[in-house]
């Protein structure tokens, strides 16, 4: 809420600019910045129209003299059709600037002499919305005579330097100029002085002209009305007009604007009614009926189809029988709307139920001042006092003659919360050791009463600060008012602890910097993903979990692998001509059972290359990523996890999107870890990207498997004997059975296979490949003989030529 | 001619070979040639026997210092003909030094992640655990155990992706509290822990809106831990993060599960509390939350709030991240762009 200065004087002596109050205000209490109004705006006066007649060449112009308290009066040629004579009005003088850059010059229009412009509120910065219905196609003129010449701007309190409080919503004690003068006015050390609202007793009658009647009593603790008696309805003077366009309040007439304006002076909302509106003199406040229709001047009146409100049983609504008179205090109803033909009105002061309040003006979008008031709370200590004081504004302004008593709905008496405290503990949990008469004194700044018993404090706090119930809310206030600048930072004490990531965060960060290490760049994509992608790699067959309310479909389902988003990756900088992409992710995936709502959520690390792994350059030739280049950087992976046990690499057609003849699961104790694997080339294609490789991880499992147990082993001192194996073989058969056969038979003295050749094609059988094999023999203990190797050899050779029918080139 | 001249010839001429010679084999040669057995020197020593008995010792050191002194000389010449073999060689062997490399390229981390280690880090040092909690939540942790009810009006400032009635995608990473504290035992010293990881929000992904963000939590519970406590932590958080001359200073704020609850500022680390566009010329940016535990909470997991007390705090990574590097556009960091993401190479 802005805090006009002009306004906070009534309450408090204020000597700061606006900058170095939000400044203070912002460090003690609530985030504050200053307002400085109509800026750059000037030679703008208040004029008196002292002539009016016809433009002799324009059917709409008028030219008209004005007294702006110079010698003599000036001819201004103005346009408006409100215009007359008599009026007092807002001058732009010759040289005035006006917002947007606009100028305003002496000239001439259509040959007759113009020194100037008369404004409307909106054509000086006033949004058309907060400017009073009546000047809406035309020039403001004033209410009451004010004397020419006049600055116009400190006329209409444009000018006013404002604090504009953003509050937090345990803050609404500020969202009325009464509590926000208390709050400022701790921060300063002042205390705001009040005049206490009266009404003028001679009218007050015991009134029976009205009932009422609270059905719903959980949700409406007070509920008071006065009636007032053969009012005036008309404008409002411009003390009060000002101080609510200035709030953003557009000025309708001497009731609603009283009301509108005890709302920003309490903080109390109140309601006013025709009194002869309403079709049974009984006021009820009570859940709306299923179906029943309230139409609001909240609600846009240009929408046919949003003109009424369709209410339901949950709606709390203020009724007269079946005439609903408004959605409780969320907003008033156009059927008893004060009109400047009402003759008397009906003044509501009540309580309701803040989560109801937010609830329905969430439902039916009609969220306004008074809403956002009822949600955060209000002082129930001052419902009966605001009632006196709009009471009192409509009878000064609209000249009642007749009030009612005060009729009760509803009271819950307004209780002071009375909070017990211990002086040492405010200063244990500050870290402070305040006197108990600095902290007592911090408690009479903000109008709280406390009285003293050795170290036990008891505070009573005013019904205006509902958002204070514990001790730890008057820690609050002590140390705020105190100053957080003057609290000297420390480190907490106490028992050594040993800190650290999780050992299954120490094995992530393990698996990540293996692929850093391959020269790979970590990326982060969302876990949320449209429909498709959790559908496109569902590899682990996963049930989907989907969003209750998703704002997009892009983000509707949790993902059920990391493959999209790194196909994503790779689309996004293959369009922009990065196309050599490395990258991988760590992250979650959302497993979820049959039957639980819950998905098990489980770290997996992925990874997609595409393009290039070696560039063409002045000595290089480049290379493309192959099957063989990500298997690498997988098993240098999966070594380093140090799990004890053998991977094994099954070609699987089974994964949808991938290529189904380069595609392997890996196996690792007879469970599936993880898959390796080319894009299918229509997945390719769909995505718009080069040949991509991609893995995909299960770090979980992989941590849950048994490790090694690194038992040093002296480097052998004997050497090494190698034999190389040419082989003819079936094409179909894998070279992995082929190593597994030769390890199987090869003895306990080879220690290494490796292939060195692939070959198929020309002057090789058809449907086979010749396959090279180097095997490494050796005695950690002694130095080998050919002899026993050559035995080893010829086992192995026997072996492949029984089983896989080869023949040894 | 005398022995003693023969030997004199043939110390002048032999240096004056080795000292033309151009090539080693040349020097090699001329070794052999004059020194070997069959070389001029030992066929001259024959005569010897022509030399009185008393001239032999003095002829005889002379023919060993002729030998000498040519040995010296080849070794002279051959020692200078090797360094000019060596530079010629390294010349031939000169190359282009300005020429492109064989990369040999380390990856580089999401400089989201290396934000979020360099905080971890910090904190382990302190002695805090690490504890990443889980991204599918049940309201209750995320909501009820942070003291904020259903309606409360603080669940306006959160709107949330939920599941079913009773499970969210948490909001906040001080959904792991209530967790961490009903799991501790006191008996054995404090909790000290942070809690890093990914939140979610219903926004609209926009320049500094995103849909899916990161936070960490801190937590501390002991019987004595205070405002002060928190200062000071988050000082030296601070200073760490964004430099040691910085200062930090509290504002008084609003969160359901601290009372009292603070907004904490940074002394502008481009400006230096000048005013800058950076600091919006207040010379102060708003980096993170935090407050004293509330009671309501610390009961809530069984704590006796008359005795401990607690204090959290929570920072984005992203927030940090976009202040340091300039980063505008919270959308970058989920792109993944490599030409952004490389940029950060080692920057943590």
């Amino acid at each position: 809420m802005k805090i006009s200065v002009n306004w906070l004087k009534e309450y408090i002596p204020v000597t700061h600019t606006v900058e170095e109050m939000a400044n203070k205000i912002s460090l003690t209490g609530i985030e504050s910045s200053p307002v400085h109004n109509a800026e750059g705006l000037d030679k703008l006066v208040v004029g008196h129209i002292t002539s009016i007649a016809p433009h002799p060449d324009s059917d709409h112009l008028n030219i008209t003299t004005v007294d702006v308290g110079e010698d003599s009066d000036i001819q201004i040629v103005c346009g408006a059709p409100n215009v007359a004579n008599d009026q007092y009005v807002i001058v732009a003088l010759h040289g005035a600037h006006l917002p947007e850059g606009k100028r305003i010059k002496k000239g001439k229009i259509r040959g007759q002499e113009s020194n100037g412009m008369i404004c409307g509120l909106d054509e000086i910065g006033v949004p058309t919305k907060y400017v009073p219905e009546a000047y809406h196609n035309g020039i403001y003129v004033f209410p009451e005579v004010v004397a020419p010449g006049t600055d116009a701007l400190t006329a209409l309190g444009l000018d006013d330097d404002m604090v504009d409080m953003d509050i937090t919503p345990n803050r609404a004690d500020t969202l009325g100029m009464r509590g926000a003068a208390w709050e400022i006015g701790a921060t300063y050390d002042e205390k705001p002085e009040y005049t206490a609202p009266s009404i003028d007793e001679s009218k007050i009658i015991d009134s029976n002209d009205l009932t009422v009647d609270i059905e719903n009593k959980e949700l409406v603790p007070d509920f008071l009305v006065r009636t007032l008696k053969d009012v005036t309805v008309g404008e409002s003077p411009l003390w009060m007009q000002r101080r609510l366009w200035n709030q953003n309040i557009q000025p309708v007439n001497n009731v609603i604007d009283a009301a509108n304006y005890v709302m920003i002076e309490f903080g109390q909302p109140i309601q006013a009614y025709d009194l002869d509106k309403l079709e049974e003199k009984h006021i009820t406040v009570r859940n709306a009926k299923s179906g029943e229709k309230f139409s609001t001047e909240l609600n846009n009146q240009d929408d046919e189809e949003n003109t009424n409100t369709i209410l339901n049983k949950n709606d709390l609504v203020v009724a007269a029988g079946d005439q609903i008179l408004g959605l409780a205090g969320v907003a008033g109803g156009i059927s008893a709307r004060v009109t400047n033909e009402t003759k008397n009105v009906v003044l509501e002061s009540a309580v309701y139920d803040g989560a109801a309040v937010r609830k329905a003006a969430q439902r039916h979008d009609l969220r306004g001042d008074a809403s956002n008031r009822f949600e955060k709370g209000v002082d129930n200590g001052a419902v009966s006092d605001a009632l006196v004081r709009a009471t009192q504004l409509v009878d000064e302004n609209a000249q009642a003659s007749e009030i009612s008593d005060e009729l009760v709905g509803i009271a819950t008496e307004a209780k002071p919360t009375v909070i017990k405290g211990k002086i040492s503990h405010i200063n244990h949990l500050m870290g402070l050791d305040l006197s108990a008469e600095e902290i007592m004194n911090i408690f009479d700044r903000l109008g709280f009463t406390a009285e003293l018993d050795n170290d036990d404090v008891t505070v009573t706090i005013p019904t205006r600060r509902w958002d204070m119930s514990i001790e730890a809310d008057l820690v609050e206030e002590v140390i705020r008012i105190y100053g957080y600048e003057n609290l000297k930072g420390t480190l907490p004490t106490g028992m050594e602890t040993a800190g650290g990531y999780s050992p299954k965060r120490e094995f992530s960060n393990k698996l990540r910097n293996i692929l850093l290490g391959q020269g790979m760049n970590e990326v982060t994509n969302f876990s949320l993903m449209n429909k498709k992608e959790a559908e496109d790699f569902n590899v682990i067959n996963t049930n989907y979990t989907k969003l209750l309310h998703p704002m997009t479909e892009d983000h509707e389902y949790l993902r059920t692998s990391l493959i999209p988003g790194l196909v994503n990756n790779v689309a996004y900088n293959q369009a922009r001509n990065n196309n050599d992409i490395s990258v991988f992710e760590q992250a979650r995936i959302f497993d979820r059972a049959d039957g639980v709502d819950r998905p098990k959520e489980i770290e997996y690390i992925a990874g997609a290359i595409s393009g290039n792994i070696a560039l063409d350059s002045w000595n290089t030739q480049s290379k493309q990523v192959d099957f063989y280049d990500v298997k690498g950087i997988v098993e240098e992976l999966l070594s380093f996890t140090n799990i004890d046990a053998n991977f094994e690499y099954h070609a699987t057609n089974k994964i949808s999107n991938l290529h189904p003849g380069q595609t392997a699961e890996i196996i690792a104790d007879g469970q599936s870890i993880g898959f390796i694997g080319k894009l299918h080339p229509d997945y390719q294609k769909e995505h718009s990207i080069d040949e991509t490789f991609v893995f995909e991880l299960n770090v979980d499992t992989l941590f849950g498997m048994e490790k090694r147990n690194v038992q040093a082993k002296t480097a052998p001192k004997y050497p090494s004997i190698s034999r190389d194996l040419a082989i003819l073989v079936n094409k179909d058969i894998e070279s992995g059975a082929i190593v597994k056969d030769i390890f199987d038979n090869g003895g306990k003295y080879l220690i290494d296979v490796n292939i060195f050749d692939v070959y198929q094609g020309v002057n090789i059988k058809a449907n086979h490949k010749s396959l090279g094999y180097h095997l490494v023999f050796q005695n950690p203990e002694d130095t080998l003989t050919d002899d026993t190797v050559e035995k080893a050899f010829d086992v192995v050779k026997d072996s492949l030529v029984q089983k896989f029918n080869v023949e040894i080139r | 001619m005398s022995l003693n001249d023969k030997l004199k010839d043939l110390r002048a001429s032999g240096i004056d070979d080795a000292k033309r010679a151009e090539r080693i084999q040349e020097l090699n040669d001329l070794r052999v040639n004059l020194l070997g057995k069959k070389g001029p020197i030992t066929k001259a020593l024959r005569g010897m026997k022509d030399v009185p008995v008393e001239e032999r010792p003095e002829i005889g050191t002379l023919a060993n210092n002729v030998k000498k002194d040519i040995q010296a000389a080849i070794e002279e010449k051959m020692e200078e003909l090797n360094r000019k073999l060596v530079a010629k060689k390294l010349e031939e062997e000169t190359i282009d030094v300005t020429l492109p490399a064989q990369p040999r390229k380390y990856g580089t981390r999401h400089i989201l992640n290396q934000t979020i280690e360099d905080i971890e880090e910090f904190f382990i040092g302190l002695g805090y655990r690490v504890d990443a909690g889980h991204e599918v939540e049940e309201d209750h942790y995320n909501f009820e155990r942070l003291n904020i009810p259903q309606n409360h009006p603080a669940r306006d400032m959160q709107d949330t992706f939920y599941l079913t009635d009773q499970l969210l995608m948490r909001t906040q990473t001080s959904a792991q509290e209530g967790r961490d504290m009903e799991s501790h035992d006191f008996s054995k010293g404090p909790l000290k822990v942070i809690s890093p990881g990914v939140v979610y929000r219903r926004d609209d992904d926009d320049a500094t809106h995103s849909h899916q963000f990161h936070q960490i939590e801190g937590l501390v519970v002991d019987k004595n831990v205070s405002m002060a406590d928190l200062k000071g932590t988050l000082e030296a958080l601070c200073r760490h993060v964004f430099g040691a001359d910085r200062e930090i200073r509290f504002r008084p704020s609003y969160f359901p599960f601290t009372e009292p609850s603070v907004e904490v500022d940074v002394s502008c680390f481009n400006c230096g509390g000048e005013g800058c566009r950076i600091c919006k010329y207040t010379g102060w940016i708003e980096v993170l939350g935090a407050g004293l535990s509330h009671p309501n909470v610390l009961e809530m997991s069984g704590i006796d709030s008359t005795v401990y007390s607690g204090i959290a705090f929570g920072l984005g990574p992203e927030r940090f991240a976009m202040l340091k590097y300039g980063v505008n556009d919270i959308r970058d960091f989920y792109l993944n762009d490599v030409r952004f993401l490389e940029q950060f190479k080692g920057v943590n």
